[in-house]
């Protein structure tokens, strides 16, 4: 579903600033797998995600989604395929619209948005059993702005709006890390499920390895622009945080010393 | 206040309601800082003028007024887009080229409509006093295109020009082409500030340059004295808010003129716009605290 | 009509002075400078002389628009709700939205350069309608000659004007007319605010051997910027209204607007004896005041010949 190959990425490229986020990074997902994507900070993760997402364009290299070359495609035109959650609960959607509107955005993903009303009764049922679903409370709130719920509300609602069109890829990014522990195993949960159920092709960047290891089919690490490990099936599910982190170091052959490595 | 000065004051305040709009779609909806609209609205003044003293039909003058300010508007969008100039910078260079832009159009500084067909001249000697019928048809007009901008507004196009002016990231995730959305969204609003200078130029006889001097001041008063009167929480009601807003601005105004008794001067109009709109501004915040005590 | 018999019945018994009945007149101008300023003064004082005195049988109203036409037309729909005797619009914004207002009460516009092309009346000798006034033309030709009688040398003219003034471009249309056969080339020089007159006038420097101020009221509220750059760069600098003179001009031939103001007032106070503006017809702005400033002159390398200063009307000290 997606094929990312000799990606290179650098950042203020010429300027003192200059940083080189991607190094030729080779790198598959078939259909309807689920891979969790760790590494240290500014290892790359983000900028891999974005770099498929179309917000960074590459220096090298070459990514197709479902087949169809989209290196050079912006944003807003890969994004029939590709659905999104941001790490910040107030980036994936728009405060000042209401719930329905945000969802009703959603829905039109993908499509050609013409003159057509926005919400019409159908979307609005579909919306609300949709919500239902989520056992939120939040069916009987459609008409409330999207400002007045809390982050895992709306962290939880940008997962219902990523797979609202259907999407052939979604990317969470660190998409419960600025939640409290009981709403982000909240949604950690609605993200398990809703994947199985939409059987939707998987990325999803994490800070914490137990996460990692505790969702999805496959996990791949990054450090410093490229991929050090990339495990799966059986090595995969023998694996504990401890070994992660002692793999981690016969691979770097160095200490870590970043905490946030070994965050649960 | 007389009942005609009353009238002449929501028939001017109706003209605005159209500038009220187009700041609202510009500033409120795209968050977009424009103040191209000085330029568009004697841009459509001089156009509806032009053609109107040439003989051609006063709607084909309106239409392309709304046209040529729709245009006022892409430039302003292409020079922001295309260019990454600074909205308010942009709207700024689009602003001072169109007034040149409008003395050519005009080929003088002023142009007469005092004995010329206007949308209005049917209107006129059907028994009712002009200063009914002006604000009347006004009033109409305004309703007809604050229902279109609303049932716009509504659309899957429109909606996701709204997300675009809220949350553009979140906008090009969702699959919007947020350029095209602000490119379409500063042409509507300028377009119908265009249609604002035509309507003013028919209604008050004359086209002249200096007549956008101040226009986004009048434009963000109304649509601030409409979000504090109405307190929207959807487009339909800031859109109300915009006409009523823009009426309660000129009929202040009009008080203000005529408030010699408690010691106002015409000299102090700007002094006025300032205390209103500071008044609007301070009002919510007002409220608030006592709210929370 | 009533009222006006009892008035004329209660001369007839009484056989007392005529006191005129009580008046309102409405004055208007587009903005606040010190030539309409003079305007509405000499209206005011017109009427005094006519015999409507303010505090007496006068009610005198005035607003300015503050150089916003959208304020214009808020003046104008006032004044026709308050239902004045007479309105009186100085400049033409001010005037078209006074005309475009009200068909019934009386208009009698004043410092309007160009009334049948700002459409006010159809014809200036017979207006019909109920719409009169006096055009400010300035007499350009009486104005070339005597730069050329102060000034024999010149041959290039520079004119600072706003583009944006109704006034100010048919006014520079004429002149060019003028220029031409009277030998003169005219460069012009264009400041669409008070702010860019200063750097108007430096543009005209080397280019031109005079340089005439016309009567812009962007320009003549910025005078004494244009006054420091001729006296600078020793450019006679001459103006087209006699108000400017006092103010370091060397010269003017003409009106100045306070006696365009007792001019209108004559016109005015016809139409408060119950004549029809329609068959008034519109009056040229009058007045062969000659104003000199030698002391200005001076500063700008040039002395006024001793037959003008004594012709003058007024020499500034």
């Amino acid at each position: 579903m997606i094929r990312v190959s000799g990606l290179d990425i650098v950042f203020g490229k010429g300027t003192p600033l200059e940083k080189q986020a991607l190094r030729g990074i080779d790198f598959s997902v078939p259909e309807h797998e689920f891979v969790s994507v760790i590494g240290s900070n500014g290892a790359g993760k983000s900028t891999l995600l974005s770099a498929i997402a179309g917000d960074v364009l590459p220096q090298a290299g070459r990514i197709e989604i479902g087949g169809v070359d989209v290196t050079r495609s912006p944003t807003a035109i890969r994004a029939g395929k590709v659905a999104r959650v941001f790490q910040d609960p107030l980036a994936g959607s728009c405060g000042t619209l209401s719930i329905e509107e945000n969802l009703a955005l959603a829905a039109a993903r993908g499509t050609k948005r013409m003159l057509g009303l926005a919400i019409t009764r159908n979307r609005r049922e579909m919306f609300r059993q949709r919500l239902t679903e989520l056992g939120l409370g939040l069916e009987g709130r459609l008409d409330d702005q999207m400002g007045l719920l809390s982050g895992g509300q709306r962290q939880a609602l940008a997962l219902v709006m990523a797979t609202l069109a259907g999407a052939d890829v979604l990317l969470l990014d660190e998409h419960t890390a600025a939640l409290d522990p009981a709403m982000a195993e909240f949604v950690l949960d609605l993200t398990q499920r809703v994947v199985q159920e939409r059987k939707v092709t998987t990325l999803m960047v994490t800070h914490s390895m137990r996460q990692a290891l505790d969702h999805g089919d496959r996990t791949v690490m990054l450090h410093e622009g490229r991929i050090i490990l990339d495990v799966s099936g059986h090595e995969r599910s023998n694996l504990s945080v401890e070994d992660l982190i002692q793999m981690f170091r016969d691979v770097r052959g160095q200490e870590i010393d970043d905490d946030s490595l070994l965050i649960e | 206040m007389s009942e005609i000065a009353f009238l002449g004051a929501v028939e001017i305040g109706l003209v605005y309601a159209f500038v009220a709009i187009g700041v609202f779609l510009a500033f409120r909806v795209l968050d977009f800082p424009d103040l191209t609209v000085d330029g568009s609205f004697p841009l459509g003044a001089a156009v509806a003028a032009v053609m109107i003293t040439s003989g051609i039909d006063p709607w084909t003058g309106c239409l392309a007024a709304i046209l040529a300010g729709a245009v006022a508007g892409l430039v302003t969008a292409f020079l922001n887009q295309r260019f990454g100039i600074l909205h308010l910078l942009a709207s700024i260079l689009t602003m001072i080229a169109l007034f040149s832009i409008n003395l050519r159009i005009m080929g003088r500084p002023n142009v007469a409509l005092i004995n010329q067909q206007t949308v209005l001249t049917p209107f006129y000697g059907l028994g009712i006093p002009d200063y009914y019928v002006r604000p009347l048809v006004i009033f109409v007009l305004v309703i007809i295109v604050a229902f279109l901008v609303a049932r716009f507004l509504a659309s899957d196009f429109g909606l996701a020009m709204r997300a675009t002016g809220v949350n553009a990231k979140m906008a090009r995730a969702q699959g919007v082409r947020t350029g095209v959305h602000i490119y379409v969204g500063m042409a509507l609003a300028n377009g119908l500030v265009g249609l604002a200078g035509a309507l003013f130029a028919q209604t008050n006889g004359f086209a002249d340059v200096t007549t956008g001097i101040g226009t986004i001041v009048v434009g963000l008063a109304a649509v601030i004295v409409g979000e504090t009167l109405f307190r929207p929480r959807t487009i339909v009601l800031a859109l109300i808010g915009c006409v009523v807003g823009s009426v309660i601005y000129r009929v202040a105004i009009q008080f203000a003129l005529g408030a010699d008794a408690i010691g106002l001067k015409a000299s102090d109009l700007n002094l006025v716009t300032a205390v209103l709109v500071a008044v609007a501004l301070i009002l919510p915040r007002l409220r608030g605290r006592k709210a929370t005590t | 009509m009533l009222k006006y018999l009892a008035a004329v019945a209660a001369v007839g018994f009484l056989a007392i002075p005529a006191k005129a009945e009580d008046v309102t007149v409405a004055v208007t101008a587009i903005v606040e400078h010190p030539a309409l300023d003079a305007a509405r003064d000499g209206v005011r004082d017109g009427l005094a002389d006519a015999g409507y005195k303010v505090g007496e049988n006068l009610t005198f109203l005035y607003e300015s628009a503050q150089g916003n036409p959208a304020t214009a037309a808020q003046i104008a729909r006032k004044y026709v709700g308050d239902g004045p005797t007479v309105i009186v619009p100085i400049s033409t914004p001010s005037a078209q939205a006074v005309v475009a207002a009200t068909k019934d009460i009386p208009v009698v516009f004043t410092a309007v350069t160009d009334p049948v092309g700002a459409e006010l009346v159809k014809d200036a000798a017979m207006p019909g309608g109920n719409v009169t006034g006096v055009s400010d033309l300035s007499p350009l030709a009486d104005h070339l000659a005597l730069i050329k009688e102060i000034t024999p040398d010149a041959k290039t003219i520079g004119v600072i004007f706003n583009p944006g003034e109704a006034n100010s471009v048919t006014l520079i249309e004429k002149l060019k007319e003028f220029a031409g056969p009277a030998g003169y080339e005219v460069v012009e020089a264009s400041a669409t605010k008070t702010a860019d007159v200063q750097q108007a006038a430096r543009s005209l420097v080397g280019k031109v051997d005079v340089i005439y101020v016309p009567t812009d009221n962007t320009v003549v509220s910025a005078l004494e910027a244009a006054v420091k750059v001729a006296e600078e760069n020793g450019i006679p600098l001459y103006a087209g209204d006699t108000d400017s003179v006092p103010r370091g001009a060397i010269a003017a031939v003409g009106f100045n607007y306070y006696d365009i103001g007792l001019q209108t007032a004559t016109i005015v106070a016809k139409v408060l004896k119950g004549e029809s503006p329609g068959s008034i017809p519109v009056m040229q702005a009058e007045g062969t005041n000659l104003v000199v400033n030698p002391g200005a002159a001076k500063k700008m390398g040039v002395t006024i010949p001793e037959a003008v200063i004594k012709r003058a009307n007024t020499v500034v000290q």
